[in-house]
């Protein structure tokens, strides 16, 4: 059984009919790239999963159990974590309270809290400041922290190189490869070396619909197969 | 000729304004205002903050908090029941205003608005005025049936105030208003509660992480629609417990009117204070309040206009729109849908 499966999933925006059967399935323990141009649905695909924008039609199963049809937070609580494409930071609460409120109710706090120093030990020493004040980079390593301590068996991380000086994005780079040893991650990346160096698989979408897939290693950055759909 | 004939009047009343005694009373005035509209605009802008729904009937919750503590010192309280006692029992009479009129609010998120935040803001516009309208006309219909007039005072709440607090006391040439005292002490007891809640408690974080952006906060496993339920009941049941405090005041008192004459001032704090941010309100009450006592004692002792003190208030809402139109520490774009 995979760990998450996509069944012919259609969404919509009103009547703008965004998904028109996205299948997909991703193992435990697996990278994997989602990837196409700007539009197609990428962004959708995460949201329908966290039922944010709910499938009007197809099936999304999450360890054999269907996800369309519950709240949001009850997918969050079966274990499926968001690092959204614009870091969604609660700028008027401090990087630490950003942190706490990531650690399931339940949870050691302190725990979670000493898992996001050691992985971001910069975060530690601005956890006092408002997360509003933070500059592009510091909310990216917050927003993969906060996934960190949510203790979730899937992370779906959405674009998180955008917007990043070239070394910041090395440095997100490397909290995810550290991350993806620890968890599964469904990685939706316009840079294509970094979704590429990352993941074990990857599928293209295209018009909302799955056009190609296959092994990362069967690709590379400049190969005819990807140039024909991500290309503008 | 006119203005030589006023001069003398605004020099006089100048000097009266600026006497210790009157400077006491009218501050005590203002703070006591302030801590009222603080009360029940807290609510309005934890609501709006939160839920992005605007409640019209926010005033009716103070109204029936006026009345629903009146009813609980009438029956508590006889003529031989000192004036401890009677403290006791309006700390007794808040805690059933708070709990009911809570469970009020929550009923009202969760049957009625809840069914509207994917509609249109108009919408949870019209059914919250709807809502006061029927609030409203149903304690008219109850107290009209009880034979109390409906637009005039409660007396017989009013009368069950200790007696300590219905007279001005005099200290060293300063005029101390108890009941004012009182209202202050009370109305910052409760402000400091829910700020104490919102800063230092895990709910309280959560409250204030949803005002800010739901999705992310449900997709931290976190059940924002009980979210938006306790911040609704909780900003109703802080409505209802100032008008308990309004029900012993003679300027207020518990009346049907009460509704809509809290609610427009307490629309004036949220708005000056900047839509949705707590302390913006903290800080737009104490403003408001001592503006709106220091122009009541003006036209009421130096230039006689019958509803100007009112108007007032206006004025600094309207002042506030043209200078900072997102309100003190409003930010752009607030709301939670």
């Amino acid at each position: 059984m995979s760990l998450l499966e996509l069944d012919g999933v259609e969404t919509y925006y009103g009547e703008s009919h965004i998904l028109e059967g996205v299948d997909l399935e991703i193992e435990e323990g697996e990278v994997v790239a989602l990837m196409g141009r700007n539009g197609v649905g990428k962004t959708t695909t995460l949201r329908s999963i966290l039922q944010l924008t709910p499938p009007r039609e197809g099936s999304i199963r999450y360890r054999g159990e269907e996800l369309v049809g519950k709240e949001t937070h009850e997918v969050a609580d079966a274990g499926v974590g968001w690092i959204p494409e614009d870091r969604r930071m609660f700028s008027q609460l401090t990087v630490e309270e950003n942190v706490r409120i990531a650690v399931p109710k339940g949870s050691d706090v302190e725990a979670g809290l000493e898992l996001a120093w050691d992985a971001f030990p910069d975060l530690e020493e601005i956890r006092d400041r408002d997360a509003g004040d933070l500059s592009g980079g510091q909310q990216q390593m917050l927003a993969i922290a906060r996934g960190l301590v949510g203790e979730n068996d899937l992370l779906l991380v959405d674009e998180p190189s955008e917007g990043l000086a070239p070394l910041i994005v090395e440095a997100v780079h490397d909290a995810l490869e550290a991350v993806a040893g620890e968890t599964t991650i469904l990685l939706v990346e316009q840079n294509l070396p970094m979704a590429l160096d990352l993941a074990d698989r990857f599928y293209v979408l295209d018009h909302g619909v799955v056009v190609d897939s296959g092994d990362a290693d069967e690709v590379s950055t400049d190969s005819e197969r990807l140039r024909r759909h991500l290309s503008a | 000729m006119t203005g030589t004939v006023l001069a003398p009047l605004f020099v006089d009343a100048l000097g009266e304004f600026f006497r210790p005694g009157t400077l006491s009373e009218v501050l005590l005035n203002g703070l006591s205002k302030a801590a009222l509209y603080a009360m029940i605009a807290s609510g309005l802008t934890l609501v709006f903050g939160l839920l992005g729904v605007l409640n019209f009937a926010h005033g009716s919750f103070t109204m029936l908090g006026a009345y629903l503590g009146g009813l609980v010192m009438v029956v508590l309280v006889g003529s031989a029941t000192g004036d401890l006692a009677r403290v006791l029992f309006f700390l007794v009479g808040t805690l059933v205003v708070f709990a009911a009129i809570g469970a009020l609010g929550g009923a009202v998120e969760v049957g009625l608005i809840r069914q509207l935040y994917d509609r249109p803001p108009i919408y949870q516009i019209l059914l919250t005025f709807g809502l006061a309208l029927v609030l409203d006309e149903g304690a008219r219909i109850v107290v009209a049936f009880y034979g109390l007039q409906p637009i005039t005072d409660w007396r017989d709440a009013l009368g069950t105030k200790p007696g300590f607090m219905a007279e001005n006391l005099e200290v060293a040439g300063l005029t101390v208003a108890p009941l004012a005292l009182f209202q202050i002490v009370f109305g910052v007891v409760t402000i400091g509660a829910v700020w104490l809640f919102l800063t230092r408690t895990r709910y309280g974080m959560v409250v204030r992480a949803g005002s800010e952006d739901d999705e992310m906060t449900a997709a931290l496993g976190i059940d924002v629609n009980r979210v938006f339920t306790t911040v609704f009941a909780l900003g109703s049941a802080v409505a209802g417990v100032a008008g308990m405090l309004l029900m012993w005041d003679p300027v207020w008192g518990a009346s049907l009117p009460l509704a809509h004459e809290t609610l427009l001032p307490a629309f004036v704090v949220v708005i000056v204070g900047g839509l949705g941010t707590f302390r913006g309100t903290v800080v737009a009450a104490g403003l408001v309040g001592l503006v709106d006592a220091t122009m009541t004692w003006w036209f009421q002792n130096a230039i006689t206009f019958t509803g100007l003190p009112e108007m007032m208030i206006f004025l600094v809402l309207v002042l506030t729109l043209i200078v900072r139109p997102q309100g003190l520490f409003g930010v752009e774009e607030v709301g939670g849908h």
